[in-house]
């Protein structure tokens, strides 16, 4: 059962705070704040306790969200409902930040009321609360489309012309009454994270995709949306369906309001979106990509005369031509002793430095076509270079973002609304392969 | 819009309440204003004023002044208006109780409102407002609202009469409440029965023994309807309702696990675990060897796999239940290591909760992995991180002893970096490889040896010092080195003080001639010019040894070791039996049980996993056997326990000379044995049974002064019986000769007792099952096949009837077998000669040899057969006892089955009950005896005859056992041990079914 539910900033102001069974005091957001500052690398932060009191929180949107208890309560029920308050938060005020918190507290008190009574979760479903809600949020600015500030999935797509301002996906779900402006709009997103090992050898040692189907609508009355999956799409290592290039994946599950009638012959999901942000299916997939893993490396690392140490690293881009991978950065840790880097990069918008804090050099490539192939020649002053410092080198990790791509394969066939609006409403439908750990040992 | 923006201008202000200046300039005015304001006619106007107070409210201000003209903008039709109003109400009705009384009649009035939505939010809030005063006026409102025609006002009624008894128990007992609750149970809304169901579960808390929530099959079943039509939250409630109730039996047990499965594929993870812990509780209760149990145990591992792609917060609680249902259940996810890998990007707390599950994971198959993993964790840059990493190379070592060697090499490795901190781990983890694999690796030695100087942890210096002292005769320079930590013998830790101590005294011991000096030196730093009596006394206690009789002390210093045990930091059994029943709560995260740290009464009776049905299966769970085989409660440690101290006492007195024999604490039992040498043979009785005292010199001897690492705590009491031992020149050294003496005779008289077992009668027939039908005609084209199988002069054999119901005759016969357990194969043709008519049956005896192609089966005597005839191939499958692969030759010698019942861990130990059984100890000796399980000696306690039996399989395992039949009792008890504890659970069937027949 939960206490107290508090919003707290990150500098530790009090945004929210609301006590639902009055067992504990106020002062226990302070005491929250200062064990939150003082912990120290290894100890997790994520349950904390203080004499009889226990504080649960996650961190969203540069804010924390704790609910404290007294009870043995389920650390899982509360940190579920901790991201999903934030979620709605989000879905009422538009995005989630310190400002629309402070702006929007009279909701968030309400949406609190009614999501939660005597530390009981009630419900956290939009649907259900839109019948109870009262307050109108409010917006921090106009909705603009030159809102840099709001940099939203895809920062880097918003150029191109087929694609939906971010923008239009972060503004507050709740328009039913003040109907200026709103359009009716549904986004599809597919969203997969990869992660990857791939051993000194060049052997692909691990590979997971997590990916998810999420919807966010502002549709205000939507009866029904059909959402077709690649027929051949199977779950399970057995199941295999038709001929040719299955896509399939090892674990799914729904979303309570997806029906799955039609799921198992036609691999279409039935849902009624309720407004607001949902993932309507996860799934999971390990150690069978279909494709060869993005990135391969090919590194050299050896010792110059003197302290110098070179590291020559050859970076291949294994995506089909058309793609393209952005945001490319490369780490690769050296030496605890290194002093200073000089390299030789082969295009003028990359750029590299030594962090002297993390031991690493970093290598950034803003842009990176599939197919290419581009190398990094490093050389690294180490005093009292040893053999054994060479052990020192590695693993590299890498992060990128491989928008229009799904490593699974996964693809949205189609989109249907019924009743159909013609013209009225929009269905934007987007992919985008975040990399999660990708780490390639040397 | 103002408050808004005033409010972000103040940002700060929360943590900052010492802001004076804000104070005493704008206070007074500002209250003053929102006064004027919130009596203002305009409902806007009001509506702002209101959100300003709140606003106030929030960052810590107090704005209790404004009660009454709050107050006074209750009345309204307003819903926002009144929902603000009410936020604040809650907050300083318990300040203000008069004046929350004002408040009342609103109330009131509210519950009778049309508008549901009203009447929830006025029960609701009225609910919240902890004064005692309001809370008469409550009761009639809230009967009304349990009672309401709309689900959502009485959803919020249920938990409003857990909000008044927390305020007046006795209220809500006295006006009836409690029933009206019950009866929500079964309302036709899921989610009044979910908020019944947990503000009933609430209140039974603080009532433990009332009958609250009175779980019965009935109710289960309307708690399972409601789950699948509940919102997930609701599920949450319903489920930890469900993990409460114990069922019946087995039957019940699965049909509610078959219920609860589907939960497991729930994308909220609240509602998973919660899922996961009732299919653990109730699992519990299922027989194993039910398809079923299987079937669950697969399904549990995606939903457990899939919390790991969650947020680290989640990933984070998560780990620690997979801890401890690794720890349970590690079947369950045996074949996931690779999830448990860490990635660069998780927080360190993440990787050292996955680090800890790998090793719990590691096992021979997949260690080579383990390995190459852990190789490339010690080399990152967490320093936290790194350290972990290499002490789980040394606890694969230790786990896993083929990765031994492999594990050595590369730490090895890791201290060529010589990066400091890896240096000392890794010869703090090589100093527990050594326990455990004595005379194995010591040619490291050398390498570890440069790396001296850089040691500056206690923990390091101490294991180094253990080593160069415990192999001081390999190590040329030992005395310089160890004369090295001597000279700041002051500014050690206690630890590495006592750790030379004792490392000198075993140097000394080894190299008397060379080391006199430093061992006087270091004597007397440790009995002179310390203050810590810890060391102090053991200086005295090892002084007064050299002194007195310097080969005894030799005896006790330098005595050979427990090996250290496989399994470290596992959570105490009974421990972890509770966190399992906790599994998704904060115990789980914690690791502790609810009682240490939720306050006051509630959760303070300890959970236990529901016992298994069936008798014969009690001992399947290691933890469950070992308390049978007598070694307590305690949790197995480094240090070895009691039970490995008996298990070497039991080795003293068959393994002559060396080694001293503690004289032993006359106990109740000995006065009623025979002269035979009672207090040895009590003493390799101690092993089977657990009142015998443990003799406590000897447990001196091999723990304390021997040397080990151990820490502190321990000492005391140690030393307690060790200054005795000085002053006195007590018991153990006096003791040594005279058993030393004894020692033959008593094997002499061992002897005798022991052929009284051998010589009984001859046997009576091997046993044999009775015909089953293995193959139906209607599965077969018209063949049935009928069999037994059984043990003639050494041979096996398979005896078949081959019945032809088809109406066409039938021909050309042959059979084979899938591979199996025991590698039972024909060892000729199954001889039909003459075609098989219809309506025939021909009797076949197949003899079968044991030295075909080898799988395991699943049950292990489980054997696949494929018969062939002229119309079609069949197969089928069929179980034969596993007292047909008992061979001729399994008697084994006494003194070997002692040997060998020492030499296998206790943890391969299995109890069984067997039941009915009315034979007289020689009867059931000669009956086994015909079946090839051999009595190797008898003993008789107390009215309690011991068998022990040997038992060798046709491909050379050997199975001992211990049968203890005690007079007018039916219910035997058989123990078996066994290097392939599988095997145990068979042989016991074939007990069984060998006495019962």
């Amino acid at each position: 059962m939960i206490s107290q539910v508090f919003i707290l900033s990150s500098k530790g102001d009090h945004l929210i705070y609301k006590d639902y069974r009055g067992e504990a005091d106020k002062d226990a957001v302070s005491i929250f704040y200062e064990m939150v500052t003082a912990l120290s690398g290894d100890q997790p932060p994520v349950v904390m306790s203080h004499k009889d009191l226990n504080f649960i929180h996650v961190r969203q949107g540069g804010l924390y969200w704790v609910a404290s208890t007294k009870t043995d309560a389920s650390p899982f029920t509360i940190i579920e409902f901790l991201n999903r308050l934030a979620a709605l938060t989000k879905d009422y005020c538009g995005s989630l930040c310190e400002k629309s918190v402070r702006m929007n507290f009279a909701l968030i008190y309400e949406l609190l009321d009614e999501m939660v009574d005597y530390g009981y979760i009630q419900t956290t479903s939009t649907d259900i609360l839109k019948n109870f809600i009262q307050t109108e949020a409010v917006t921090s600015k106009p909705f603009s489309l030159f809102d840099l500030s709001n940099v939203g999935l895809f920062g880097a797509e918003t150029q191109q012309s087929k694609v939906a301002p971010s923008a239009a996906a972060t503004r507050p779900i709740m328009s039913h009454r003040s109907e200026q402006g709103g359009k009716n709009e549904i986004f599809v997103d597919v969203v997969e994270r990869i992660s990857v090992v791939i051993g000194s050898n060049g052997v692909l040692m691990k590979a997971d995709v997590e990916g998810e189907i999420r919807v966010k609508c502002y549709l205000p009355t939507c009866s029904e949306m059909r959402i077709g999956l690649n027929e051949e799409f199977s779950i399970g290592k057995s199941q295999l369906r038709g001929y040719g290039m299955a896509v399939r994946v090892d674990e799914c599950s729904f979303h309570q309001a997806v029906k799955l009638d039609e799921f198992d012959t036609y691999r279409i999901l039935k849902v009624c979106p309720s407004q607001g942000e949902q993932t309507l299916m996860q799934y999971q997939l390990s150690d069978e990509l279909p494709c060869a893993p993005p990135f391969r490396l090919f590194p050299t690392v050896e010792k110059d005369y003197g302290n110098r140490l070179l590291i020559f690293l050859k970076l291949r881009c294994d995506l089909p031509p058309k793609s393209t991978a952005l945001n490319v950065s490369v780490t690769v840790p050296v030496p605890k002793s290194s002093l200073s880097l000089s390299q030789e990069l082969s295009s003028p918008d990359q750029t590299a430095d030594l962090q002297l804090k993390n031991k690493a050099i970093l290598w950034s490539i803003p842009r990176f076509p599939g197919g290419a192939q581009l190398s990094a020649l490093f050389k690294v002053e180490v005093p009292g270079l040893s053999s054994a410092s060479l052990l020192e080198v590695g693993p590299v990790s890498m992060s990128f973002e491989l928008p229009k791509h799904t490593c699974t394969g996964l693809q949205i066939r189609f989109l249907r609304l019924s009743p159909t609006h013609p013209g009225l409403s929009q269905r934007w439908v987007r992919y985008v392969t975040h990399s999660d750990s990708y780490t390639i040992r040397i | 819009m103002e408050w808004a923006s005033q409010l972000c201008e103040n940002r700060g202000l929360g943590s900052k309440m010492t802001d004076s200046k804000y104070f005493t300039t704008t206070k007074k005015g500002e209250i003053f204003e929102l006064k004027a304001e919130l009596n203002s006619d305009k409902k806007e106007k009001k509506k702002e004023a209101v959100k300003k107070v709140i606003a106030s409210m929030t960052v810590g201000k107090d704005v209790s002044a404004l009660f009454p003209d709050v107050v006074n903008c209750m009345q309204t039709d307003n819903l926002e208006l009144k929902k603000l109003v009410y936020l604040y109400l809650m907050n300083y009705a318990k300040s203000q109780p008069d004046m929350a009384i004002m408040a009342v009649n609103t109330f009131v009035k509210d519950c009778e409102d049309p508008n549901p939505l009203i009447r929830a939010l006025a029960v609701r809030t009225m609910g919240c407002i902890r004064v005692d005063k309001i809370t008469e006026y409550l009761c009639e409102p809230l009967r009304k609202c349990l009672k309401d025609e709309d689900p959502y006002v009485r959803k919020t009624a249920a938990v409003c009469v857990a909000k008044l008894h927390d305020i007046n128990a006795q209220l809500v007992e006295d006006q009836g409440f409690l029933d009206t609750l019950k009866d929500l149970i079964s309302d036709s809304n899921p989610m009044v029965v979910a908020n019944a169901v947990a503000a009933l579960s609430e209140i039974a808390e603080s009532h433990p023994n009332s009958n609250l929530l009175d779980l019965n099959p009935q109710t289960i079943n309307k708690l399972l309807t409601a789950l699948n039509e509940c919102t997930e939250w609701g599920q949450i409630f319903i489920l930890d309702c469900l993990a409460n109730y114990t069922p019946r039996d087995d039957r019940e047990s699965q049909s509610i696990c078959e219920r609860v499965t589907p939960r497991l594929s729930h994308a909220n993870s609240a509602v998973v675990l919660s899922a996961v812990k009732v299919l653990m509780k109730f699992m519990e209760m299922l027989p194993k060897d039910l398809d079923y149990y299987g079937t669950l145990l697969k399904k549990l591992a995606p939903p457990l796999v899939t919390l790991l792609s969650a947020e680290p917060e989640l990933q984070y609680v998560a780990l620690r239940n997979i801890n401890l249902i690794v720890q349970k259940r590690p079947e369950i996810l045996k074949h996931e290591m690779k999830v448990f890998f860490v990635k660069y990007n998780d927080p360190i707390y993440v990787k050292l909760e996955k680090l800890d599950i790998m090793i719990r994971l590691a096992s021979q198959a997949n260690i080579a992995q383990v390995l190459a993993e852990l190789k490339e964790y010690a080399t990152e840059v967490d320093v936290d991180f790194v350290r972990k990493a290499v002490r789980a190379i040394g606890r694969c070592a230790i786990k896993v002893e083929q990765s031994a060697e492999r594990c050595v090499s590369t730490l090895l490795d890791l201290i060529q970096t010589k990066v400091n901190y890896v240096v000392q781990e890794a010869i703090v983890v090589i100093k527990d490889i050594f326990r455990k694999y004595p005379n194995k690796y010591e040619s490291v030695i050398a390498t570890l040896c440069e790396n001296l100087d850089s040691l500056d942890e206690p923990e390091a210096r101490a294991a180094m010092i253990w080593i160069v002292g415990e192999y001081a005769e390999r190590i040329d320079n030992a005395d310089e080195l160890l004369e090295s930590f001597l000279e700041g013998f002051h500014d050690e830790s206690t630890q590495v003080q006592l750790q030379l101590l004792t490392a000198i005294v075993k140097l000394f011991l080894k190299k008397p001639t060379e080391t006199q000096e430093l061992v006087q030196q270091v004597l007397s730093l440790a009995t002179q010019d310390s203050d810590n009596p810890d060391l102090r006394d053991r200086g005295y206690i090892y002084w007064r040894l050299l002194s007195t009789d310097p080969v005894a002390a030799k005896e006790v210093v330098l005595a050979e070791k427990p090996l250290i045990s496989e399994e470290t930091d596992l959570i105490e059994p009974t421990l972890l039996e509770e966190l399992i029943c906790h599994i998704g709560t904060l115990a789980s995260v914690y690791h502790k049980p609810p009682s240490a740290f939720v306050e006051g009464s509630r959760g303070v009776q300890h959970k236990r996993l529901p016992a298994r049905a069936g008798s014969g299966e009690s001992t399947e769970s290691p933890d469950v056997g070992q308390s049978v085989s007598g070694v307590s409660d305690a949790p197995p440690a480094v240090i070895p326990s009691q039970g490995d101290l008996l298990g070497d006492l039991l080795n003293l007195d068959l393994a002559p000379p060396t080694t001293t024999v503690p004289p032993v604490p006359s106990s109740m039992q000995m006065g009623a044995m025979d002269l035979l040498g009672g207090g040895l043979d009590s003493l390799s009785g101690s092993h089977y049974r657990t009142e015998v005292p443990s003799p406590q010199p000897a447990d001196f001897s091999e723990r304390e002064l021997g040397g080990d690492l151990g820490g502190s705590p321990a000492m005391g009491v140690g030393v307690g019986v060790g200054v005795g031992v000085g002053v006195g020149l007590g018991p153990a050294p006096v003791g040594m000769p005279a058993g030393l003496g004894a020692a033959p005779a008593v094997g002499g008289g061992l002897g005798d007792l022991f052929d009284l077992g051998g010589g009984v009668g001859m046997t009576s027939g091997s046993y044999s099952p009775p015909r089953v039908v293995w193959l139906q005609a209607m599965k077969a084209k018209g063949l049935e096949i009928s069999g037994t199988f059984a043990r003639r002069g050494g041979v096996i054999q398979m005896d078949v009837s081959l019945t032809n119901k088809a109406m066409s005759v039938m021909s050309d016969f042959a059979v084979q077998f899938n591979k199996n357990s025991f590698g039972m194969a024909p060892a000729g043709p199954l001889q039909v000669l003459t075609p098989l008519g219809p309506n025939q049956t021909v009797e076949v005896s197949l003899p079968l040899s044991s030295t075909g192609p080898v799988m395991k089966m699943e049950p292990l005597n489980n054997l696949q057969v494929a018969v062939k005839n002229n119309i079609d191939v069949f197969y089928f499958s069929c179980q034969y006892p596993i007292s047909l692969l008992f061979v001729e030759d399994g008697k084994m010698d006494r003194q070997v089955f002692l040997a060998t019942w020492k030499d296998i861990p206790s943890d391969n130990e299995a109890q069984f009950q067997i039941k009915d059984c009315h034979l007289s100890s020689d009867a059931a000796s000669n009956k086994l005896q015909g079946s090839n399980i051999f009595t190797v000696a008898k003993r008789t306690v107390e009215a309690q005859d011991m068998l022990y039996q040997s038992i060798k399989l046709t491909n050379g395992i050997w199975v001992l056992a211990e049968l203890r039949i005690q007079t007018g009792n039916p219910n035997y008890t058989l123990s078996v041990k066994c290097r392939a504890p599988e095997v145990s659970q068979y042989v016991s069937q074939c007990y069984e079914l060998i006495l019962k027949n």
